[in-house]
């Protein structure tokens, strides 16, 4: 072995320029590993739903009840303006962190929980009044695409409802007193994530229903 | 162990902490050596397993009409052996040498996210275990690593081994799914000063390309692995023909995974191929941008060939058109590779360690899989040979010819960095040719099996002219790469207690995990050199001609 | 790292060279084995011939960018191996115009393939001149094939008789899980889907026996589900056709007679799963068997058509092809004695 290695620098070697980040490179130098971490762990999530998306739209039209003869579309048209509400007090509580305003972080912290348990709890309004009306899971394709699709986003909404609620109950300990924004932040971007998830759900599943 | 169990100088009696006890040390870890090592051993493991089923396969198929295995063993046998090689070998052996020196080319002391590492790996570990577990049941999953609906659903398969079949590998893919969301951050916010992303080694860069076609081929898999659980245990009809559901659907879905799969399981190990030939031609990679490049084309056009496992389904010529020219596309990135590596032989001063004769083996069997795969995108050739012995002989020239060859030669190079001992050449070099003869044998037969009408997954086979002959002789194959794995697995052994002490730096290399110690310390780097080109080591050994001199 | 004495080095290079040589000659061993039975080089009609031709052409690129790869490599190898000189070689970074030169080369060849595949492929699905084709619906089942001749009025099991020279318009049918019919003689193979009604043309141009089997894997005998396909002379399948329309034999033998009773008898329980035309029942869980004495096989090829392989199977079925669907009837050799008679007069 050359002893090169160890010779530590040249002359030459320590006159030699460093290469400068530049675009990508410096815009990922400034950018918090937890928040990358976050997007793309939703962006690999989007395939998920994208996936019990096309099998939605695969079988619409397939023999059995169908959405425009089952759901009510005003009634769960309402519960998703709670959750599309609850993206924006949730920008109002970060918007309270970044100003260190405790008070307004932890008011509409707990208004996003509330939201979001609203629409929960319609979810689960609808699911028990579909069930009364012989609408299940295996009662035909309908029942299995319709299911899935909006039980594993309420299932997201209930991951995301337990993460801020951990991050309250954060929040009114003291924790995040010092200014540390990333674990409201990145879960930030998961619930906005959810919520968006629910825009095309609710437009393909709810929506088409009034075209058709 | 024990004498510092004493405490410094031996005055004060220290409380015993987990920490001291070895086992503790590995299992409680997140430094991302010792889980690189633990994946390499875990895949090892089911490695071993796998190779025990291929190996039961190739006798029960030695002679027309054998009743060694059952249909029913069989079956569960060619299952096993395809889901345990794809999701427990191949991807947790790259996923090992991932872990283990992306942090240390690139500069970093870990992982972005340690902990998140260390789930990862023991998600793929009890994700393993748990499909294993379905032999002890008796009924391990009898589908195909494919498990084409209808024949997963209840009135068919009513045994609980496709449940084993989702949820081993669903839980295993977590953990690959973290691991590459680990991988992507680590790259993009890790590296060390100066290494830009147009300067990090094409094993990081590769490995960054694996990464992302991870997060978004393994989603739709869980999604489809879902629903089919949903349709056997609470009455979904997603792929049930009978209630409207559509087998084609499944394999729509899976093969959205299963074709960037594919190159999940190469991508890492082209990266392998073009760090190590450059060391031993001592030359660097021909036209580095080229292959850089090359790999974000795979990277997108990996997501638009997936129907070309479907030519027989009977989608339309204009969707097997559509996928044909998907596929003709995606070949020519794949092969101006090769091109780029023999041209960095070109020229150079080659080094025949066992590690770029694997090396050189990989090219050689990686020419000759991927040829047959731009056969096989020939829509009417296809519709010939799909599900025959020919696709076997062709995805085993990519994954084991290609892939493994590819980790066999890294294992080589790397693994004086990770015990700081070499491997024997003289065991090294009887390996690598019983390997090499032994997967020829076993494979380059399958191709005339295939063309002269056997088809794959049959547990026997009627005494047709030749085909007997073939098959056995394939056997003999199976036998000369089982001697193969025996010497490598002794030369591990070996070499690990006795090999010769390597050093820091034996193969005289370029990249910066021979800048630290073999094995490297826990932060790994006592101080990283500067960072001015592709090879900063390089720089290093030669003031007078330093790459960034070229630009480069 | 680097051997430096030579003798190693000869001797080395000695056996890989033997290694080498027993390994080429080893490989180019079962390439002659297939040569002499090759069914997919051996097409019996112009869509069969269709694949092979354009198969020709591929495989001669595909061996041109073969031997260039792994002749540069070999050169590569003995040109540029280490023979002990120092330093390092000139570092040469790549060239840009060899790489876009060795890009666009494949783009040009794969552009000319790819249109050669979309030609090939619209002869394989092209109607046949004049719409003229005999229609068959196959039915794919675990483990056994169904066909109908609707507009013969005809069902048969396992072997498929065509009259040579026409075209048959093939639907394939599933009624359980996916099948996929393949004979490589007489071209593409096609996927047989439940809930999906897809359809091929089949075509011997001459009277032969072709040999093919179920592609895609359906479960535990997907091993045993072989297709034979017969074509036979325009007279000889209008002979077929008649001896087909016949309702089922009657027993003309003592055995047979009391083989008929034990099929139609609850003991024998045949009739649950089986058809045989002229006796009333119209079960088709199992093959139709009015003519299995005419098949030249059972179990879909397990078995060639004896006296003494019937008795075989109707002694046990499962030990024949396990984990069939028939079950083990557990049957007295009298009782099988009198089936096999009955079934096998069957013509």
């Amino acid at each position: 072995m050359s002893g090169a290695a160890s010779a530590g620098l040249s002359e030459q070697q320590a006159r030699a320029p460093m290469p400068v980040p530049s675009g990508a490179d410096a815009a990922l130098a400034r950018t918090d590993p937890h928040k990358l971490l976050m997007g793309f762990f939703i962006s690999s999530e989007s395939f998920f739903f994208l996936s019990l998306i096309v099998t939605y739209i695969t079988f619409h039209g397939a023999t059995g009840p169908q959405a425009k003869d089952v759901l009510d579309v005003p009634l769960t048209g309402l519960f998703s303006i709670a959750l599309f509400a609850s993206s924006g007090t949730l920008y109002l509580a970060e918007r309270g962190m970044h100003r260190g305003n405790r008070a307004q972080l932890r008011l509409w912290l707990l208004v996003t929980i509330a939201l979001g348990a609203i629409f929960i709890a319609g979810q689960a309004y609808e699911y028990h009044h579909l069930i009364d009306e012989g609408v299940t899971i295996s009662s035909g394709l309908f029942g299995t695409t319709f299911f899935t699709l909006t039980g594993f986003h309420g299932l997201h909404v209930i991951i995301g409802l337990v993460a801020l609620s951990i991050l309250a109950a954060l929040t009114f300990a003291g924790d995040f007193d010092e200014g540390n924004e990333m674990p409201l932040t990145t879960a930030g971007l998961y619930w906005h994530f959810v919520d968006a998830v629910w825009v095309v759900v609710f437009s393909v599943v709810y929506l088409w229903t009034l075209v058709s | 162990m024990t004498v510092e169990l004493t405490g410094q100088e031996g005055l004060r009696p220290r409380a015993r902490t987990p920490g001291d006890v070895l086992l503790l040390r590995w299992l409680a870890t997140v430094d991302h050596k010792q889980i690189g090592i633990m994946y390499l051993m875990g895949a090892v493991f089911f490695f071993l397993i796998g190779g025990v089923e291929a190996l039961l396969i190739r006798i029960q198929l030695a002679q027309p009409n054998a009743t060694v295995l059952s249909p029913e063993v069989y079956n569960q046998i060619f299952t096993m052996h395809g889901t345990t090689m794809i999701f427990l070998a191949v991807m947790p052996l790259l996923a090992g040498f991932v872990n283990y020196f992306v942090p240390l080319m690139i500069g970093a002391n870990d992982m972005a996210f340690p902990r998140l590492n260390a789930f990862s790996l023991w998600l793929f570990i009890f994700g393993g275990l748990l499909l294993n577990f379905s032999f002890l049941t008796g009924h391990a999953p009898d589908i195909g690593w494919f498990a084409y609906a209808p024949l997963t659903e209840q009135p068919y398969a009513l045994s609980n081994g496709v449940n084993y079949w989702i949820l081993g590998p669903l839980v295993a893919s977590v953990g690959t799914i973290l691991t590459a969301l680990n991988v992507i951050v680590t790259i993009l916010t890790m590296r060390a000063p100066g290494m830009t992303l147009t300067k990090v080694p094409l094993f990081v860069w590769m490995s960054l390309g694996q990464a992302i076609l991870i997060i978004y081929a393994f989603p739709p898999l869980t999604a489809s692995q879902a629903m089919l659980l949903l349709d056997r245990e609470l009455g979904a009809h997603f792929f049930d023909p009978a209630a409207g559901g559509s087998p084609v659907l499944w394999q729509h879905l899976f093969w959205f995974f299963g074709h960037p799969e594919v190159y999940i399981m190469i991508l890492p190990a082209w990266g392998m191929i073009s760090e190590l030939i450059p060391v031993f031609s001592r030359k660097p990679i021909f036209g580095y941008p080229f292959v850089a490049a090359s790999t974000v084309a795979i990277v997108f056009l990996s997501m638009t060939v997936w129907a070309h496992h479907m030519f027989a389904v009977g989608m339309g010529d204009l969707a097997d058109g559509f996928f044909a020219a998907a596929s003709f596309s995606i070949a020519v990135p794949t092969g101006v590779k090769v091109w780029n590596w023999i041209f960095t032989m070109i020229g150079g001063r080659l080094r025949f360690t066992t590690s770029m004769l694997f090396a050189i083996g990989f090219i050689a069997m990686f020419v000759m899989g991927g040829l047959t795969g731009v056969m096989v995108a020939v829509v009417p050739f296809d519709q010939q040979v799909t599900d025959t012995y020919f696709l076997v002989a062709h995805f085993h020239y990519v994954l084991f010819g290609g892939s493994l060859l590819a980790i066999l030669a890294g294992a080589y190079y790397w693994f004086p960095k990770m015990t700081g001992r070499l491997l024997d050449e003289r065991l090294g070099k009887w390996h690598f040719w019983t390997t090499l003869i032994g997967f020829n044998m076993t494979f380059f037969p399958m191709h005339i099996l295939g063309i002269i009408g056997m088809p794959r997954r049959v547990y026997t086979y009627p005494n047709l002219p030749g085909w007997g002959e073939i098959n056995l002789f394939e056997t003999l194959g199976t036998f000369l790469l089982t001697i193969s794995v025996l010497i490598f697995l002794w030369n591990l052994w070996h070499s690990l207690r006795n090999g010769e002490v390597a050093g820091d730096d034996p193969w005289d290399a370029w990249t910066l995990e021979w800048a630290t110690t073999s094995p490297p310390p826990p932060h790994n780097f006592d101080h990283v050199p500067p960072v001015r080109s592709r090879r900063p080591l390089w720089d290093l050994k030669h003031p007078e001609d330093p790459d960034w001199r070229h630009g480069e | 790292m680097r051997v430096g004495r030579k003798g190693l080095m000869h001797r080395r290079r000695r056996w890989g060279a033997i290694a080498l040589i027993v390994a080429a000659g080893l490989l180019a061993w079962p390439a002659t084995v297939g040569a002499e039975a090759n069914p997919m080089f051996d097409p019996q009609s112009g869509r069969a011939r269709a694949v092979v031709d354009l198969t020709w052409v591929v495989l001669f690129f595909v061996a041109l960018v073969f031997i260039i790869a792994e002749g540069l490599l070999i050169f590569a190898l003995v040109r540029y191996r280490h023979r002990g000189e120092a330093g390092e070689p000139r570092q040469t970074f790549g060239n840009r115009r060899l790489e876009i030169t060795w890009t666009a080369i494949p783009i040009v060849i794969l552009i000319f393939v790819f249109i050669l595949t979309v030609r090939a492929m619209r002869v394989i699905a092209a109607p046949p001149a004049g719409g003229d084709a005999l229609n068959v619906t196959l039915i794919g089942h675990q483990w056994w094939w169904e066909y109908r001749y609707p507009d013969l009025g005809i069902v048969t099991a396992n072997e498929l008789h065509i009259p040579a020279g026409k075209t048959v318009h093939l639907q394939l049918e599933s009624a359980d899980v996916i099948h996929d019919f393949w004979v490589p003689q007489l071209g593409r193979k096609m996927d047989v889907v439940p809930g999906k009604i897809n359809s091929i043309y089949v075509q011997s141009d001459n009277p032969g026996v072709f040999d093919g089997a179920c592609a895609e894997y359906c479960g535990t005998q997907h091993a045993w589900m072989r297709i034979k396909v017969i074509a036979d002379s325009p007279a000889d399948f209008d002979q077929w056709v008649q001896a087909q329309k016949a309702t089922g034999a009657q027993p003309a033998s003592p055995d047979a007679l009391a083989g008929r009773g034990i099929f139609l008898s609850s003991a024998g329980n045949c009739a649950s799963c089986h058809t045989i035309n002229g006796t009333a029942n119209l079960a088709n869980v199992g093959p139709d068997l009015t003519h299995v004495g005419s098949r030249t096989t059972i179990g879909a090829g397990v078995l060639t058509n004896t006296s003494d392989n019937m008795a075989r199977w109707l002694t046990n079925p499962q030990q024949v092809k396990p984990g069939n669907l028939m079950p083990d009837l557990r049957l007295t050799p009298d009782e099988v004695r009198a089936l096999t008679a009955y079934l096998e007069s069957l013509k």
